[in-house]
């Protein structure tokens, strides 16, 4: 397809092209596909892609795109963001090395920017397509494939041929945060430098992946969550958003977008409450959706969540799941009214609530959510104030009073609890509540690759512990809710067994920028802090209490 | 795959080459990940699990805590010199500056 713009042909932005030689800026995740077309009279795609992405990606969409109806409307098409080239924004790349590998799907599903995928062939339909790879690279390629106990000999083991596993890193995407290095447990991947060489590799390589098609479903067990990235249904948050490098909130919207889209494919929606989740998703022209989405004002999106859910239900859409997201700042606090009038409404509207403590968007303030001692703008640690003075506000805790409500706190780090939180709140017939813990790298004060370790630490620690609140479990509060997935659900603190320490907040407080203030040149707790470590412990012992592990 | 990238002994250098070996040899590393103290030396690791290592020195040595301090360690004060049955004590060292600390709005 090509197209036409100023009058001159131009290659399109989804094929290759001089700044593109490789077609990695391409529609489509796991495989390559045209543009998602929209019925809408006021939205020419093709015109929009074509003309307005290119406008921006070339440099002069600012200043030179006329404000012609297309563009002042400030609509997006679905899935632009996958347009959008972040090759040159970090000096560093993850290298996959196969041998290592043990296909456990970590680094795919805790990527913020759906920069590394995944895919597994059987050995004969790899071996044929491999073919279909030019000869000068067909080695290259073929070495970057791995023979996992997870895929090739257990596939054996069915009667089926092996099965082949890639691991690829989509060079336009990544932002080189080394989260997924992080996680990889088996030594599989590891940071390079970005010569020409290793980006001309990177590149190839991707758009081969991209080539072959989809992974074989033989291959992909369904009730095996942490493999439904392996689908390219599941791909629903495509990347390409405008998140800081790291970004926890990246990764708890692709994988909440992986799981409704596992279950619903695209037919559901998002109402997002302004903060940094709609700016970076929505950063003109560019759109890492591929789901209906709107943005309402910080404090109002339950409400307009409310209204959608009404029309949606006239067209006889009420199987259709409507996911309203937003910040600590929006919900916890400027929208928390319309939040409660949501679940107390009864209707069938799921909340996500994006948790970093910090309002991150306006540039780091107190909210209700923020931990006591917390240094922030707002509540800056000086002389005679030492950070945030007040307590914690439980969301959850909150959620759970309202009537029959779902209710669940968890984090990406929890993978299986994230999943099974997600897919509770979709089955459940009324109101859900998700609140998820999420970093802000740059507010919280930690590197861009700590984004699961620190949401790891925040649950060991009692600062953030999980729950899963079902009202369909039984007729009590202690039958409904289950603290599982929290370690030493029975004792006070988790003791870590290797150093036989107890690991609590003020552990988690020394491991973060923003507590920094808070000790003593000798590393000795402030009595703030102290006292935010009781704070967290009476919070624990709450809950505890309320599921009768106490 | 975990490569040694460089080296120094401890008992013949002291604290302030330790600390100098450390400045000067930062670079080679890649973003810092975690740190490992055994009872006689000492690792800083990146995230390609690449290190440093500094033999002589180890979690009861009073030195020690000047050089977890140098890279940003998250450990606990109170029981770093502390004995354990493990082989080695291991520390986070992903704590940064949050952005604009110091403005006040």
């Amino acid at each position: 397809m090509s197209a036409v713009v100023n009058g001159a042909p131009k290659a399109s932005m989804n094929e290759a092209n001089e700044r593109d030689p490789y077609n990695n800026n391409s529609y489509g995740t796991l495989v390559d596909q045209q543009y998602k077309k929209v019925d809408l009279p006021v939205l020419d795609v093709l015109d929009f892609n074509e003309r307005i992405i290119r406008g921006y990606e070339e440099g002069y969409g600012e200043k030179h795109l006329p404000a012609d109806l297309s563009l002042a409307r400030s609509l997006v098409p679905a899935g632009t963001a996958t347009l959008r080239d972040f090759s040159n924004i970090s000096p560093e790349i993850p290298e996959y090395i196969p041998e290592n590998c043990t296909a456990c799907m970590d680094c795919v599903t805790e990527c913020p920017d759906t920069a590394i995928l995944g895919k597994v062939l059987s050995e004969d339909e790899w071996e044929a397509k491999l073919l279909t790879i030019p000869e000068d690279d067909r080695e290259m390629f073929r070495a970057q494939w791995s023979k996992t106990k997870k895929y090739y000999d257990a596939g054996k083991k069915k009667g089926l041929p092996g099965g082949m596993f890639q691991i690829i890193i989509d060079p336009s995407k990544c932002k080189g945060c080394a989260e997924c290095v992080t996680v990889c447990d088996d030594d599989a991947l590891k940071m390079v430098n970005k010569t020409d060489e290793v980006m001309t590799r990177a590149r190839k390589t991707h758009r081969y992946f991209k080539n072959i098609g989809p992974s074989n479903p033989k291959y992909i067990n369904d009730s095996l969550l942490i493999d439904m990235m392996l689908k390219e249904e599941t791909h629903i948050y495509v990347g390409g958003a405008g998140s800081c490098a790291g970004c926890g909130e990246g990764t708890a919207l692709r994988m909440l977008c992986s799981a409704t889209g596992s279950k619903f494919g695209d037919q559901w929606g998002i109402v997002a409450a302004t903060g940094c989740n709609t700016v970076y998703t929505s950063t003109y022209p560019y759109n890492p959706y591929l789901v209906p989405w709107t943005n309402s004002l910080f404090e109002n999106a339950p409400a307009d969540a409310i209204g959608v859910r009404m029309r949606w239900n006239q067209l006889g859409w009420q199987n259709r799941p409507l996911w309203c997201i937003g910040g600590d700042g929006a919900m916890f606090d400027i929208g928390f009214q319309a939040l409660s009038r949501l679940l107390a409404s009864g209707m069938n509207v799921k909340l996500f609530v994006l948790d970093t403590q910090v309002y991150s968007n306006t540039g780091g303030q107190a909210s209700t959510s923020s931990f006591t001692g917390q240094n922030t703008k707002m509540s800056v640690h000086g002389k005679t104030v030492f950070g945030k003075q007040e307590r914690r506000k439980e969301i959850a805790q909150i959620a759970m009073m309202h009537p029959r409500t779902y209710v669940a706190q968890t984090t990406c780090a929890h993978v299986n609890h994230f999943y099974k939180a997600v897919l509770g709140a979709l089955e459940f017939d009324g109101p859900a509540l998700i609140c998820c813990y999420t970093t802000c790298q740059p507010e919280h004060g930690v590197a861009d690759n700590m984004a699961g370790e620190q949401a790891r630490l925040a649950v060991d620690s009692r600062a953030f512990p999980l729950l899963v609140f079902d009202p369909r479990k039984g007729d009590t509060i202690k039958s409904r809710l289950s603290l599982q997935g929290n370690p030493g659900v029975k004792d006070d603190w988790y003791i870590n067994p290797k150093t036989k320490e107890a690991v609590t907040f003020v552990d988690f407080a020394r491991s973060e920028g923003r507590f920094a203030k808070h000790f003593d040149k000798d590393g000795n707790p402030s009595e703030t802090l102290l006292a935010a470590k009781q704070d967290r412990l009476e919070n624990w012992h709450l809950l505890q209490e309320l599921a009768g592990a106490r | 795959m975990a490569e040694r990238l460089a080296d120094f002994d401890f008992p013949s250098g002291g604290l302030d080459a330790a600390l100098e070996f450390i400045k000067r040899t930062r670079a080679e590393l890649r973003t810092l990940r975690k740190v490992r103290v055994w009872r006689d030396k000492f690792h800083i690791i990146d995230v390609n699990k690449d290190y440093f290592e500094i033999r002589g020195i180890g979690y009861a040595h009073a030195d020690i805590v000047p050089l977890l301090k140098s890279v940003n360690t998250a450990y606990n004060p109170e029981t770093i010199h502390d004995s354990i049955d493990a082989p080695y004590k291991e520390f986070d060292t992903g704590r940064r500056h949050p952005w604009a600390e110091d403005r006040v709005m």
